[in-house]
């Protein structure tokens, strides 16, 4: 008997000694456990703390310890009109990225294949901004359109005319908006743009491809890692925007973040703030996903 | 040349950690235990200005850390959602400390003995017992006050004059005229007191559903007619610029910076009546209390005092951001520090008028209802 509890120990012990030797991670999983805890702590943590919140009961701070659908329900009460606020966030980030590629295009172009040596000076015009902070710049650019600002200013003294009323409307949040996230449309789309082999640019041009085939065929699907970058990025950035309809817009139409922002302030509502991030988190999300999958990034990227 | 295994690297590096582990945990033991050299404010901007605390610093060799935020709501949320370990001094408008943070335990007593002497050398509104620094039953003093100011709306007099303002009053945002012409600021909490006064309505009692439904009518009408909701600084440049020809909520608190910077004809108005038992204007008075922190450093009352001197008083009435009369103008020594310019800029020839037609900030028992009707009359601007 005691042989045999002998017997059970050793290989018990044995078996533990393999164990130990045999790696408890792959080396890939373990170069990435830095990264994997980073992101646990500095993502997924924070992510999960809104998520929690956004399941709390109203106006209270208990977290982790009740659990409610008060908020959502509150959200989609038919009588809520914050769905007003979801829309002009989503609309205007469409109307930003939509404008972003149009103006964005033509300049990465240029800085890419027109502008030579004056590229790099280009680069710093559209960088140096990014060193003052955004809300000066807005601030700035209230001090150049207001009433007896900047250009009304020059307008009244050159020729006698009074400059248009362009502040406090959502047409200007649109310009902010587009003056603020150009540059993260245009380097992305110089990135892609500077992949672009010439030499597949001119074996098209050789073939007799038009320069509307170039650019159909060539250029763009072959920009489109950068493109598709600058899009998403732009994006979520702008579909996060508050400055813009503060400063400039004076609030001329409410965007979702000021909602989640009184949520968090006046109405002291973390959970309905926390459902309220949620609920942009996934639509944002959702629709970020669908479009890599609608447009097959593989595919894009060339790897098929 | 010395070899290292790898094994010799893996015991360096536990044993510094272990030393790192055992240095932190000596430093957190000395943090808890004495904080004699430390202290942290929560207030309202000004209290957290270089010129305040940079002195308060010298004087006692201490670290002094202060945030500043603009609605009270947000502050007393951090101290009941566990912040009470964090801060030592918190700086509220009137109401908190008697009606919810003393209640609710969030703040302690201070020593009358040391502080009930200072209110007898304030201005005469401030006179011991001084309703809002003490609890309801009269026994325990909560806080102490300092900075106050009418808080109703602000025109520029060259287009609407202060005497027909002030005369007309709250019904002066119900004139279509002026549609187009005016701007809200962006503080909700006071723009559900100013909705309820345009209205016609007292905003500090418990409303029935017509007078929530004649709010919400009215702060449709407001927000829609509105050229600009914003910061206290882009009104003041709307104004200057005559974009817009008056806005509200303000008053001394939020035009003074414009004033002192040589626009004296921008002005706090207070209407001459209203519906709050007669009276039409809302000031406020900021309580400085001491947090119920387990661990209170024993500057928060040393700051407390501090802050009562003339000159500190003084620098704390013009600490940047905005200017604001403090209840110590009442001792001749601080008063006789205040040039005539900012006189001017905190409006002191009419102070004691506007304050006594002004009922106290006070907290509003279905806020949270009316403060949802009123994001929804927002929403509708666009």
């Amino acid at each position: 008997m005691e042989s045999h509890a002998l017997q059970i120990q050793d290989s018990a012990i044995s078996g533990a000694v393999k164990k130990s030797r045999g790696p408890l991670l792959t080396p890939g999983a373990r170069c990435a456990l830095p990264v994997i805890v980073l992101l646990l702590l500095g993502f997924a943590a924070p992510l999960t703390a809104v998520i929690a919140y956004s399941f709390a009961e109203p106006h209270s701070f208990n977290v982790f310890s009740s659990f409610s659908f008060a908020n959502y329900a509150e959200i989609f009460n038919t009588e809520n009109t914050v769905w007003m606020s979801f829309l002009w966030s989503l609309s205007l980030a469409a109307v930003t990225v939509l404008m972003l590629s149009v103006i964005a295009y033509p300049i990465a172009y240029g800085m890419v294949y027109v502008f030579g040596r004056w590229s790099g000076l280009v680069s710093t015009l559209f960088v140096f901004p990014l060193f003052i902070s955004e809300n000066v710049r807005l601030y700035g650019w209230v001090l150049f359109f207001i009433k007896n600002g900047v250009f009304d200013g020059t307008l009244n003294l050159l020729g006698g005319a009074d400059a248009p009323e362009v502040l406090y409307s959502p047409g200007i949040i649109l310009f902010g908006m587009i003056y603020t996230y150009l540059p993260y449309m245009l380097f992305p789309l110089v990135l892609g743009l500077s992949l672009l082999p010439r030499d597949v640019v001119d074996a098209a041009k050789d073939l007799g491809a038009s320069r509307y085939q170039v650019w159909r065929e060539i250029e763009l699907p072959l920009a489109m890692p950068g493109f598709m970058i600058g899009l998403l990025l732009t994006f979520v950035l702008a579909v996060g925007a508050i400055a813009e309809s503060k400063v400039l817009g004076g609030q001329s139409v409410i965007v979702l973040t000021h909602d989640i922002e009184v949520s968090f302030t006046y109405a002291q509502n973390w959970p309905l703030g926390s459902a309220l991030a949620v609920l942009i988190t996934l639509i944002t999300g959702g629709l970020t996903l669908f479009m890599l999958f609608k447009l097959d990034l593989d595919r894009v990227l060339g790897r098929k | 040349m010395v070899e290292f295994s790898r094994r010799t690297v893996l015991q360096m590096l536990g044993a510094g950690g272990a030393v790192a582990a055992t240095s932190t945990g000596f430093a957190r033991n000395a943090f808890a235990a004495g904080r004699d050299k430390e202290l942290n404010i929560l207030c309202w901007e000004g209290y957290n200005s270089a010129q305040v605390l940079d002195p308060f610093r010298t004087e006692f060799g201490a670290t002094v850390k202060a945030e500043s935020l603009t609605n009270d709501p947000t502050m007393v949320n951090r101290l009941r959602a566990g912040e009470t370990k964090v801060w030592d001094l918190i700086n509220l408008n009137n109401p908190w400390a008697r009606k919810l943070m003393w209640p609710e335990k969030l703040i302690k007593p201070l020593d009358q003995e040391v502080f009930q002497p200072y209110f007898a050398k304030m201005l005469p509104e401030f006179k011991a017992p001084f309703h809002w620094a003490m609890s309801d039953d009269g026994k325990d003093l909560l806080g102490m006050a300092q900075r106050f100011g009418p808080y109703s709306f602000v025109v520029n007099t060259d287009k609407v004059s202060r005497k027909m303002a002030e005369d007309e009053g709250w019904d002066l945002f119900n004139d279509k005229a002026i549609v187009g012409r005016y701007g809200v600021q962006e503080s909700d909490d006071w723009n559900v007191f100013d909705m309820f006064l345009v209205a016609g309505i007292d905003p500090f009692k418990v409303h029935n559903d017509a007078e929530m439904a004649t709010f919400l009518a009215t702060a449709k009408r407001i927000y829609k007619g509105a050229k600009l909701i914003g910061d206290m600084a882009s009104l003041n440049q709307a104004l200057i610029s005559g974009e817009i020809d008056l806005y509200l909520t303000g008053g001394t608190y939020s035009v003074s910076p414009a004033r002192a910077d040589g626009y004296p004809n921008l002005r706090g108005i207070t209407p001459l009546r209203g519906p709050m038992n007669g009276k039409g204007g809302v000031m406020w008075i900021e309580v400085t209390s001491t947090v119920n922190n387990p661990n209170l450093s024993p500057l928060a009352p040393k700051f407390l005092e501090y802050v009562q001197r003339p000159e500190v008083a003084h620098t704390v009435a013009f600490a940047e951001g905005t200017f604001n009369p403090v209840s110590q103008m009442g001792n001749p020594e601080c008063f006789k520090l205040f040039t005539k310019d900012e006189l001017e800029a905190i409006q002191w020839d009419s102070l004691q008028e506007e304050m006594a037609r002004s009922v106290a900030y006070d907290i509003v028992p279905d806020y949270e209802k009316a403060l949802d009707l009123l994001n929804a009359a927002k929403r509708e601007r666009g």
